[in-house]
This record gives structure tokens, sequence and C-alpha cells, in this order.
């Protein structure tokens, strides 16, 4: 049995709840980021020693999403990072395998949506293998050229994909929850009515298991992928960190074409573990911190030189603005903000996500999330975001307040 | 330090100008300037020159004014202080004719920004300004980096969005009469506030047009400067200041402290104070950075700007009008030349021989702002000695 100590979602806020759609600033690894900070948030990060991501939306096929990924969960330079193309079935394949210290991730962009799970030695749940058997029914293909060749048959996927599959597993009971196809497919293969998923790619096994966690002692969770399924029984209840705020329609954005964005390679690899770990460069002489960090000291004048330190992921809006004209490159309008970190008299200079453009204002509370800012020449850009604390709050307490 | 004369000035008309180069823009202005020293000048009497500009078109700069301009026997060199260039090649020609090593000196600016597609542009002039890795991936396109100032301004301060507005009205009204003006026509408060939204708080008519444009004026030390002229204008006070580049390093965002320390340069070196200036040409390249810098510079008590517009003490026919010319607003902005435009409305200010003239002006201000809010230079001239 494999023990599971932690997990975690996260669901963008945009689209609607059955549908969610990944904001423009958000790819498979920051969605998988936000995912497993959910998860360590119940759990102790120093406890990773693995990573395993597992989405079939990579965003980068050469030039490695690993790194990304550990500095947004702020994991140290030598924690190994499997990235694996994979949908529901790969997902559980991972985790039944993994040793203890592994972070398993799984990232799906349409649907949008990602959940976490951390394997341990202790742990309140376990998973253990029921069943599995690979076949192949590619009713869907996309290869390195990325084009997308659907068959658009879901008979032949019912029958003998997703049935003889299931026939093959030959299972001890009907499963609780199945990931990996749409939810009255679902629940015709289940006993009773099965938990709704937001996801239906490699994110919605790891979705499925938060699901059922606590529903009953023990439960049966399969995941199938056309011709493939994997089923594990799940015992126990694994304590489950969720970062899902309402959903709320994906504002329109004018998308502006023009000259790729160019990029400096050697400031990007200056820049990037400070940039992706939200950290400051603290002065050696005098404790001074500065963002983005820098030789000499801002506060006494040192070239003693600095050293790392975590920034408060909080802050307060010190001035914002909307850019509305069209920008080549970037979608538009889009609200720039200045944000007064708490604490540490530092302020950052972020875009705003997760919310309209326009609706952040001076005074604004809020946190900040890794974010991909922009895609320059080919390569993704990640920084940090202004996420505003109105933007999570249910939409029911908005209508109330707004009373 | 020798006395410093500004004997003569010209430019060309600020705008679009799709069928004119650099090449034909600098020499324009050069014998414009020329064509205006009372008693007539030898081009083969300067002694050197400094050109600013802030982007590089057609070539390398310095070269390309000696060579288009026909004065390829002196040094030339190219002054880049981003919207500050202008003034600043002013303080450096001036430093060179006071200490004496120059008796008289060309002083150009000149920029080109309608020579890249709009669409690149943006992006072009973004990265002269902005740290590659931390902010120039955001997006913060020009009007973006002083929104940045003007949204805490107007969140600090009582001005409002109609305040800016009227500075947008002032200086259309004052390009009108303007023949060297990009746009030369009223506007209502109203428009404004209506126009398409650029970066809130800023819609259109808030923000400058993208101009091409040349400018030239002639300095030359007290000692010769009666060969040029019976009326000089002297280059009384230059100053120059900077700050932190970025703007998460800047304290306090309703205020820009280079002006201050750049007009204070100035004031000093002049010996007057703000109250003695009667005529400003002020770097409204956005309308509520023309609020802020009356502040800045003295004109106004902190968070007192809006005073100035509402009451009218700002236009031509007020206590102390600011951009007559139309400023950047309505005169155009092509960045290398428009402080040393600047320099060529006052000089002609001072003599009474502007368009929008304003009546009985001796002490002239002209103030640059940029890069994109990290350096401002201050001119200071006037008809007086001194």
């Amino acid at each position: 049995m494999t023990t599971i100590a932690a997990m975690g979602t996260y669901l963008p806020a945009w689209g609607t709840d059955r549908v969610r759609v990944a904001g423009p600033d958000e790819d498979a690894v920051t969605l998988a980021v936000s995912a497993g900070r959910a998860a360590l948030r119940a759990a102790d990060p120093a406890l990773v020693r693995r990573v395993v991501l597992v989405t079939r939306d990579l965003p980068l096929l050469e030039g490695g999403n690993g790194a990304a990924v550990l500095a947004g969960l702020g994991l140290a330079l030598d924690v190994a990072v499997t990235e694996q193309v994979g949908g529901a079935p790969a997902v559980l394949d991972a985790l039944v395998d993994a040793v203890p210290g592994t972070l398993v991730l799984a990232a799906d962009l349409v649907p949008a949506g990602a959940a976490a799970a951390l394997v341990a030695v202790e742990g309140d749940a376990g998973v253990t293998l029921a069943g599995r058997v690979v076949r192949s029914l590619p009713v869907r293909a996309r290869a390195q050229d990325g084009v997308l060749h659907d068959y658009d048959d879901p008979r032949l996927v019912r029958d003998r994909g997703v049935g003889v599959a299931v026939d093959a597993l030959d299972l001890p009971a009907k499963p609780d929850v199945v990931a990996g196809v749409p939810a009255r497919q679902a629940a015709a293969l289940c006993a009773g009515r099965p938990p709704a998923l937001p996801t239906t790619g490699a994110g919605s096994a790891l979705f499925a298991l938060a699901a059922v966690a606590g529903l009953a002692p023990r439960s049966l969770v399969l995941a199938v992928e056309q011709g493939s399924a994997t089923a594990v029984t799940l015992d126990g209840e694994p304590a489950v960190v969720r970062d899902e705020p309402d959903p709320r329609p994906e504002p329109a954005a004018t998308r502006t074409p023009g000259p790729e964005i160019s990029i400096s390679l050697p400031a990007y690899e200056r820049a990037f573990e400070p940039k992706l770990r939200w950290e400051a460069g603290r002065c050696r002489a005098c404790g001074t911190p500065a963002f983005p960090p820098r030789l000499r000291c801002l506060g006494c004048g040192s070239e003693d030189g600095w050293d790392a330190a975590a920034l408060p992921r909080t802050g307060e809006v010190y001035s914002a603005v909307t850019v509305h004209v069209p920008v080549p490159g970037l979608p538009t309008p889009y609200s720039l903000a200045i944000v007064a970190l708490d604490g540490v008299g530092v302020r950052a200079l972020v875009k705003v996500t997760g919310a309209p453009a326009g609706t952040a204002g001076i005074g604004d509370r809020g946190r900040l999330v890794l974010r991909r800012v922009a895609v320059r020449s080919g390569v993704p850009d990640y920084g940090y975001a202004f996420l505003p604390d109105a933007a999570c709050v249910p939409e029911t307490e908005q209508r109330e307040a707004g009373r | 330090m020798r006395r410093v004369a500004v004997v003569g000035a010209g430019m060309t008309a600020f705008g679009e100008h799709f069928g004119l180069g650099i090449k034909e823009l600098l020499p324009m202005a050069v014998s414009e300037m020329a064509a205006s020293v009372d008693k007539g000048m030898d081009r083969a009497d300067i002694q050197a020159a400094w050109f600013g500009e802030l982007t590089t078109t057609d070539g390398f700069p310095s070269g390309i004014l000696a060579d288009s301009c026909g004065l390829l026997d002196i040094p030339v060199t190219r002054v880049e202080n981003a919207c500050a260039t202008g003034n600043d090649a002013v303080r450096n020609a001036t430093y060179a004719v006071g200490s004496g090593m120059v008796d008289v000196a060309l002083v150009v600016g000149a920029d080109k920004v309608r020579e890249s597609s709009a669409r690149g542009t943006f992006w072009e002039w973004a990265g002269l300004t902005r740290d590659m890795a931390w902010d120039y991936p955001l997006g913060l396109v020009a009007p973006a980096n002083f929104a940045l100032h003007v949204a805490r301004y107007l969140h600090e301060s009582p001005a409002t969005r109609e305040h800016m507005a009227m500075v947008a009205v002032k200086n259309h009204r004052h390009a009108v009469p303007n023949p060297k003006a990009q746009l030369r026509f009223e506007i209502t408060v109203q428009q404004v506030l209506d126009a398409p939204r650029v970066v809130e708080p800023f819609g259109l008519y808030d923000c400058t047009p993208q101009s091409d444009g040349a400018a030239a004026l002639l300095l030359v030390a007290e000692d010769v400067a009666d060969r040029y002229t019976d009326r000089p204008v002297w280059v009384r006070g230059v100053g120059l200041g900077l700050d932190r580049v970025m703007h998460q390093h800047k304290q306090d965002m309703t205020t820009f402290p280079p002006t201050v320390k750049a007009s204070r340069a100035a004031y000093a070196m002049a010996g007057i104070g703000p109250e003695d200036v009667d005529v400003a040409e002020v770097h409204d390249c956005f309308t509520g950075v023309e609020l802020i810098s009356y502040e800045d510079l003295g004109f106004a008590e902190r968070f007192g700007a809006y005073k100035l517009i509402e009451d009218g003490v700002t236009a031509v026919g007020g206590a102390r009008p600011v951009n007559p010319s139309g400023g950047l607003k309505a005169k155009g902005h092509p960045p290398g030349a428009t402080g040393v435009a600047q320099c060529v409305e006052l000089f002609e200010q001072l003599r009474g021989e502007a368009a929008n003239q304003v009546d009985g002006a001796r002490v002239a201000l002209a103030h640059n702002i940029g890069g994109p809010t990290a350096v401002s230079a201050v001119t200071v001239l006037s008809s007086d000695r001194g």
C-alpha cells in the first residue's frame, strides 16, 4: 500500500461550475504548482524528495519544465523531477509505484484543473493497486506536431475502449468514482451516483481520490483513458487542501499579433531563482532586503553580497493601473499593480491575476501566486502575480457584501 | 564660469514625418536655427556639437548629425538621457561654453518615433528603459510607467481626472496658434473624459502623440554673443536629477524626486526661485505629470496643483503660463528633440517673438522627466544677463 500524507487541488477562477478555463497567464506548470502548494500546506515540504508531474499539456517539450515546478513549490534544486505525458490511469500508476517522499502532480488545461498527492511513510490514507490494463484505441491522437486528431465516435470508446478495459480488470465491485470520462459515462459505470469531477485528464485521477476521501472507509477508484484503465482502492481519509475559488465568466480579451517578445537568456538565468522562488536578496551587512536582489544594498550601500530570503506572499496594493491599448503578444486589457508586501518594506511590480482587469484598486489586499507572465520567443516566462482576496471570496458572499 | 547665451533657435514642425528621414530633419532644424541668428552665422564658427537622440535612426547618431549637416570637422557628442535628453544636451553644451573650452556650440535634439511599425514600437521602446528579466515582460507600456504614479497621486491628492482633462484642454488650446505643433485643435473636458481608455487613469487625450522632429540651438560665450545678436537669451541655470529606476524602489510615487533635484540645482545656479519664473515648458507627456510637476518645480504646494489649473494660473493670460507652445501633449514629443524644442519656444518667448506670446516674460524654465521617471533635466533661461 502507498501511504498518502496530503492532497491538494486547484481550479482556476474562470469558467463555470462544470468547465473551468485556464487564465491567459496559466499553463500546466502554474496549475500544478498551485495544486502542489495547496497539498504542502497540509504536510512538511521537506518530506518531498521527488516530483512526478503528469499531464498531456507540458508547456515545453524541450527546454524543461522541472526547474519552474521546483522553484514554484519552493523545493530544493536536488529534488528529482519526472515530467510524464499521461492521463488519468498514468497518475494512479505513478501513485501506486511511488516511494515515500514523492509528490505526484497532475494538471489538465481543458477543462482546467490540477491536483497533487504527497506520498510519505506516514499518513491517514493509502492506495493499493486493484487492477491495470494497457490497450490502444487512439480516438484522440496528438503527435509531436501538436495537431489534435479526433476520431469522434463516443460509442466506440464506450464499448471497445472503456467497456473492454473495465471488463478486463475484473473488479470485485463497481467503482465508487471514475476518472477520465464525462460525468454521464462515469455514472453508468458506478454503483451509486459518483461525485462529479472538474477535469477528465490526468488531474481527474487525483480529483477522484479527493472526492471520495472520507465518504467511506474504503473506496474503489477507477481511472480510464481511451482503451486503458487502472483501478485502486483508497483506504482512510487523506488531508485535502482545496484552492478552488468560485468560477466566474472569463473576461473578454483582445489578442494582438505582432513581433515576438524578445528575451535575454543571460538575464532570464540570473533572475530565475529569486523570480520564481519569490525571494529577496538580504544584505549581509545590514539585513535590508532588496527585490529584485542587487549587489549594492538599498539601505547601507554595502557591496558585500546578499543571501536569498523568502518574501511574504501577501500584501496590499500601493498603486494600480489598467492597460487597455492593444499590446502585441499580450492579451489586453490587463492590470498592473505595485504591491507593498506585508511587514518587510518591500514593494513588487506585478500583474493582477484571477480578477477582471480594472477591479483591483489601491488598498486592496491579496496574495502573490506563480503565473506565466509572458511567452517570450517561445520561452514561458514565469513570475508572480497579485491575486486579490476579493477574487477568492465565494460568489454568494460577494453578493451579500454588495447589498 | 563664463555666461552662456542662446543666440539662435530653430526646429522642424513636430508630427508624423513619414516622408522625412532623420537626415532631412536634422539639416532642416539646424538651417532654421542659423536663419534665426539676428546678425547671421557662419557654420564654420561652430566648434563643437552636442546631439540629443534617444534612439538610433539610420546609423550612429553623432556621425549622422555631422554628416547630414556639414559638420565633419568638429567634435560631435551624442547625449542620451531618456526623455531628459534634450535639456541634458543643453546642459552639456552650457558646461563646455561656460568652461571656456568652446566659444560657439551647437545643440541639436531629434528623434523619429514613427520610423517603426506601430506594433513594433512598443516593445522596442520598452526595451530601452526596462529591466529585461523583471519588468519588461509585464507589458509596462510607456503610459503605464507614468500612470502608476498618477493613480497614486489621484488617490492621495484632491486632484481628479477632471483636473487632468483641464491640462489637456489648456495645452491643446495653446497649440492652436503654434505652426510647429502636431495637434492644433481645441478639445473639451468632456471629450477628454469620454476618449478611449489607453492606460487608466489616462484616456487618449491625456497622452502625448507619437512624433518625429528635430530642434536646434546655438549657444555662445558671453564674449562673442554680440557678434550674433543684440538680444541674446541667457542660460542662467541647468540641473539634472536622478532617482531609483525601478518603480518598486521609489518611496513616494506622488512626486518625481529627479525634478525636485534638477530644479533645485538650476534655481541655485540661476540665483532665483520658482516664484521668479514667468513662463515654463513642463514635461506633460501625460496630463497628470504636468500636475505633479507643478509641485515638484515649486509652482504649487504639495497636492495643490489642482488649484493652479482650476484657477487658470497656468494658462496663457494667467500668472504663470505653462506650455504656451502646446507642450508635449499638443506640440508633440520626439523625445530627443523635446527638451531642445522647449528651449526654442522659450527663446522666442523671452525675445517677445513667440506664436503664443506670454506678455513680459523675462525668466523661463524648461523641464523634462524620463527614464521613465528616473531622470529629470531643467534649464532656466532669461532675457536678463544676471
